[in-house]
């Protein structure tokens, strides 16, 4: 005999209640809303929350309106255009989403960047992730209808987009990474200008946490709210900011050191609550450490002046004319012959720590002068599953807090 | 000449409703709309306004503002009830102005609107509870699910915060045996305004205004990351016009009410009961005016300081907190009443 379906529910609650996750039978009937993808509260997504009075019963992250096919679009692209065709997944974080990809050519071609350009590549991710937390903090700042905090994050993220450009002379689409280095060099009143921004920042920290993060309003909406225990969170296997706000100390930084990160001194910052306030804490903590390791970063280059920041033997190949280039501007023009380079047949794997969490890529190579596999697993994608364990149970105003303290970024996302 | 064109101007109906109700107010909320995008760029380091008229301080571009909302085509979706979806933002604007007739602006009796004055206080207090009742409607007759929401939201809050205005507000009667506004100003006279011979209560009466006129932190009906615009989601055009500025409008009213009530009306300053039009109504409204701009634009500024909190934290502080703070500043009126 077959069970009653009521039955069959009732064994999936338990189960699921079991595994700790929050479950709210619907008795009454539910009240059916679509946040997004048109709302001011959305971004590029959907949300379908199903209500039961103010309480969410139900909400189910409906994903996928800015699939831009990224990884099939890197298939029929020569090796280096991918990286300008990737970075658009998440413009705000350029760096630190490109780098892998770069790594992992690296290691099928078996070539290793001079600790210059690293040193480089390091210095501008950091850059970017304090612009691309300062982006979702603005965000998150809004949603929760401080104008302010919005208005000033946004302001002093300037300062790093800026600075960005005056490094790669791109705000945000940078294009700095290539394989065997970087495409261009500091210049030279640039540590002046990092280190002023830098302490600048480190000012302005201070006083968004009197307007925003020990603003007694801010903090009775976050405290509790959206809390992800440290099991969901490892079981989910979210990544970034939001996993270290459980508790879990997972950085790709710390535990699969790529580039220079092993020889920098930084830490990682873990709060153990998993509520809303926390993940948002974690975010500010690293800002903080990411401006300590632009410093490093500068203080370094300056020390090793007038080192390469292409690899030897790439600098080897270039013509005179092109030599003469880098030694005046610091600006490594490329051979037409390096778009149409061949890799080594074989496979990468790469990963890195973006602002939002870990970024992997697969690499394959068949020899030829296009990839043959391109696989991107973003840290928004393994994030976007969040919302569909922690939202129920909240009220509906919790959800502008839950999703901003997350950080979710769909283009990241949907690829 | 001058003078009966004063008399003109002063006549009552005109400059009570037409001048200081719907003019003042509209230029009020002008102001308050103009200093709170001014004030909350100050504090985000921005500029805010500026290009409509740079020597202004971009004054103008509020102005040009209110120019588009008019010329814009007004959307009637074709699932809304249509009469209602129509009615009730211009219903709320006439009854926000209502009130006005029954505040008095002076001590002199033929400037008043109405012949007595006696229960004005009762029926001005009365007539601001009725708009939040057609936001409902507005809502509802949207038929939209964040419009929905937002009324029901809205209907949560007209629970909490009417309460505490009126026991607030009617305290000073606890003070002064009466409720003819022009006595209780007259109370006031030497100096001594209810502000300073009981703070609880205004401190009551200010948080149940920006509650009842969804003014930051108390920002929730609207709130625009939950539910779009809230009541207001389907209107646009002239029609949310309406809606938007009423809430500017409503505060404006009742801070004219708080200025009588609490800041002692026309104080520093008495007409003589013989005195003409000018000195008479003119120069005591004027004071009025000023005063509550004043608590007008304190609201503002809390824009640009604080966030919005949740619905059910805004109801438990005005359960828990703003009414026992209304019940307290009454008990602080009855002590007041027989002690002074």
């Amino acid at each position: 005999m077959k069970e009653s379906p009521t039955s069959t529910s009732d064994v999936t609650i338990k189960e699921l209640e079991t595994r700790g996750i929050q479950v709210r039978k619907i008795e009454k009937e539910v009240y059916e809303v679509f946040i997004g993808p048109q709302h001011p509260g959305s971004g590029h997504m959907r949300i379908i929350v199903r209500l039961d009075g103010d309480i969410i019963a139900e909400a189910d992250p409906d994903i996928g309106y800015v699939h831009r096919t990224m990884e099939k679009l890197s298939e029929v692209r020569e090796w280096l255009k991918p990286i300008p065709l990737l970075e658009r997944m998440t413009i705000i974080d350029a760096c630190n989403i490109t780098v892998p990809y770069v790594n992992a050519l690296e290691k099928l071609m078996d070539k290793a960047p001079p600790p210059r350009a690293s040193y480089l590549r390091v210095l501008l991710c950091e850059i970017n992730r304090v612009a691309s937390h300062l982006y979702g903090f603005g965000i998150f700042g809004v949603f929760l209808g401080h104008s302010t905090a919005y208005m000033w994050a946004f302001g002093d993220r300037e300062v790093f987009v800026e600075l960005a450009e005056i490094l790669t002379g791109a705000r945000l689409t940078h294009t700095y990474p290539i394989p065997g280095g970087v495409r261009r060099d500091m210049p030279q009143d640039f540590p002046e200008m990092a280190r002023r921004a830098v302490k600048y920042m480190r000012r302005r920290l201070i006083e968004y946490q009197r307007i925003f993060l020990d603003n007694p309003v801010i903090v009775k909406r976050l405290e509790g709210v959206g809390v992800i225990s440290k099991s969901l969170a490892a079981e989910l296997g979210i990544v970034g900011p939001n996993v270290r706000g459980s508790g879990i100390k997972y950085d790709v930084r710390l535990i699969e050191p790529y580039e220079v990160y092993d020889e920098l001194e930084f830490e990682i910052p873990v709060y153990e609550e998993g509520d809303a306030l926390a993940r948002t804490w974690v975010r500010v903590e690293e800002i903080k450490q990411s401006l300590n390791i632009i410093e490093q970063a500068v203080d370094w280059l300056e020390r090793h002046k007038g080192e390469l920041i292409l690899s030897k033997d790439d600098y080897d190949k270039l013509p005179k004319l092109h030599k003469e280039i880098y030694e005046k501007t610091g600006r490594v023009k490329l051979l037409p012959v390096h778009a149409s380079m061949k890799i080594p047949a074989g496979k990468a794997v790469a990963r890195g720590e973006a602002g939002r969490g870990e970024i992997f890529y697969y690499v394959e190579s068949d020899g030829g002068t296009i990839p043959y596999r391109v696989r991107v697993v973003t840290p928004s994608a393994r994030n976007a599953i969040v919302f569909k364990y922690i939202v129920p149970g909240h009220k509906l105003m919790d959800l502008p807090a839950i999703y901003g303290s997350i950080d979710y970024f769909p283009p990241e996302s949907d690829r | 000449m001058l003078e009966t064109l004063l008399y003109i101007i002063a006549y009552p109906p005109l400059w009570q409703i037409l001048i200081v109700g719907f003019l003042g107010s509209l230029l009020i909320a002008m102001i308050a709309i103009w200093f709170e995008r001014k004030t909350a760029a100050r504090v985000q380091r921005r500029i805010g306004p500026y290009w409509a008229s740079p020597k202004l301080g971009g004054f103008l571009n509020i102005i040009a503002d209110m120019i588009r909302y008019v010329l814009q085509q007004v959307i009637i979706p074709a699932s809304v009830d249509k009469t209602a979806f129509i009615l009730a933002p211009v219903a709320a604007l006439i009854i926000t102005l209502l009130p006005i007739v029954f505040i008095p602006l002076s001590p002199i009796e033929t400037f008043w609107p109405i012949p007595s004055m006696d229960y004005s206080l009762l029926v001005a207090l009365a007539l601001t509870t009725v708009p939040p009742l057609l936001l409902i409607v507005a809502g509802w007759a949207s038929n939209n699910k964040f419009a929905v929401i937002g009324s029901l939201r809205e209907s949560y809050i007209i629970t909490a915060y009417e309460l505490i205005a009126v026991i607030s507000i009617l305290s000073v009667s606890a003070s002064t045996s009466t409720f003819n506004l022009v006595s209780i100003v007259e109370y006031q006279a030497p100096l001594k305004w209810f502000i300073v011979l009981n703070p609880v209560a205004f401190l009551a009466a200010f948080l149940a205004i920006l509650m009842s006129t969804s003014a930051f932190p108390f920002e929730i009906p609207e709130s625009e990351h939950e539910v779009v615009a809230g009541p207001f989601t389907e209107y646009s055009g002239i029609l949310y016009a309406l809606n938007m500025g009423g809430a500017y409008i409503r505060r404006f009213i009742y801070s004219i009410l708080l200025a009588i009530v609490f800041l002692g009306g026309w104080a520093p300053y008495t007409p003589p009961l013989d005195s003409g039009p000018l000195m008479g109504i003119i120069v005591p409204s004027i004071i009025v005016i000023i005063k509550a701009s004043i608590i007008v634009l304190a609201m503002s500024f809390l824009r640009a300081v604080y966030g919005r909190y949740r619905l059910d934290q805004a109801l438990e502080y005005a359960w828990k907190l703003f009414l026992p703070l209304a019940l307290l500043g009454l008990g602080w009126a009855i002590i007041v009443g027989f002690t002074i």
